[in-house]
């Protein structure tokens, strides 16, 4: 009982202060805000910088993507790894790795029953497997068209995720696992966080700052600065895929199975 | 001008089904036959929607070798029905199903027979999980 009353005060004072800070936000649409000043002419500002240069700095079409992974390169850098970051709390806090010893756990054959029983799951499961890869496929166009459309590697790597989740309320978790196993979702969940901070750390090999893919220019072989950008911008992109997907399959997996991998919905 | 109209009329006639589901959704009497409209709704009222979108599309098009990307959003258009007409009855199979196997009875109209019981074998419901 005390405790809830201690963290309700806790919770109100933060919610509090929250709102607050929000009375110190420029209104929308506000000329002379920060992020928006210049755009009526006067001083120049980065919003401005990025409308006028982004094109001819990096030959990608969308704004958005160009800032999220090379303009604010580190930014998005450390949301990936705040992403890897709740994976790996989530698999500390939940996943129990001696299943013969914990003292509660039913038999894995009668939670193995799937959400729609175990009669007429050839409905669910045959249009399932039709539509998991042309979700996958969609989810890989996304990623790789993030340069020219709404799309990148945290929204591709969501429904690639949510590919594998399909597999496992469909058929049963086994079947997902059989397919992306504990052992690789780890690996890859890791491997995108490498892909991200190796592609970012590369332009240092050649005495340039981190995450200035410019620099990969001879790496690459591409004619200008701008293409090796983009083409950055594609790697790191491709690296954030990796871990949304595995960790978004992981908390599922951990979350739907109290940390056992076994039987689950 | 006559595919506009004629793109009207479906989208039109798709709103019309569609208000029909809403109706049935609210004022049906029991899980099953609210399932049932909304499941109606979702397919035949999407085909007509999308199809009125897709022919207003093509309203445009006066020289195919010039104008054939209009042809790219009509393909992405019927991607859009094939997608509904794979994924929203079965999601309505299941939750039926799901719905079945709760427990949830039908409501059966007074002095009619109720021939469920004969027709599909019910499942025993599941011994409580601890």
């Amino acid at each position: 009982m005390k405790a809830k009353i201690f963290a309700s005060i806790a919770v109100t004072i933060t919610g509090a202060i929250l709102l607050y800070a929000v009375t110190d936000f420029p209104n929308f649409g506000d000329p002379r805000s920060p992020a928006n000043a210049g755009v009526e002419g006067g001083s120049s500002s980065a919003s401005l910088y990025y409308i006028e240069n982004t094109y001819r700095d990096t030959k990608v079409p969308n704004l958005v993507t160009a800032i999220l992974a090379d303009y604010r390169g580190y930014d998005t850098l450390f949301e990936t790894v705040v992403i890897f970051t709740a994976g790996m709390a989530i698999f500390a806090i939940l996943r129990v790795l001696r299943n013969e010893d914990a003292p509660s756990a039913p038999d894995p054959e009668s939670t193995n029953r799937t959400i729609d029983g175990d009669h007429h799951r050839i409905i669910v499961g045959i249009t399932c497997r039709i539509a998991v890869p042309l979700v996958q496929i969609f989810a890989l166009y996304v990623v790789a068209h993030g340069h020219h459309s709404p799309g990148g590697g945290f929204q591709g790597g969501v429904m690639l995720g949510a590919s594998f989740i399909l597999i496992a309320l469909s058929g049963s978790l086994r079947d997902a696992l059989a397919r992306f196993s504990e052992a690789s979702y780890i690996r890859l969940a890791s491997l995108g966080i490498l892909i991200y901070a190796g592609v970012a750390f590369l332009p240092l090999v050649f005495g340039r700052n981190f995450v200035d893919y410019g620099a990969l220019r001879g790496l690459l072989g591409t004619e200008g600065e701008e293409m090796a950008r983009s083409h950055g911008i594609f790697g790191v992109e491709l690296g954030v895929a990796f871990t949304v997907m595995s960790v978004m399959f992981a908390i599922f997996a951990n979350l739907s199975t109290r940390g056992r991998l076994k039987g689950g919905l | 001008m006559i595919l506009t109209i004629l793109s009207i009329v479906l989208i039109l006639s798709g709103l019309v089904f569609f208000l029909g589901a809403a109706v049935g959704l609210m004022r049906f009497p029991d899980f099953y036959s609210r399932m049932h409209a909304a499941g109606k709704g979702d397919t035949l009222s999407t085909l007509l929607v999308i199809s009125g979108f897709a022919l207003y599309q093509l309203r445009d098009i006066h020289d195919l070798s010039h104008d054939w990307p209009v042809l790219l959003v009509v393909l992405k258009l019927l991607a859009i029905v094939v997608f509904i007409y794979l994924t929203s009855p079965t999601s309505t199979s299941a939750l039926a199903d799901a719905g079945w196997e709760d427990g949830i009875d039908p409501v059966i109209e007074p002095g009619r027979e109720n021939h469920l019981e004969d027709d599909c074998h019910r499942t025993p419901p599941s011994s409580p999980q601890p």
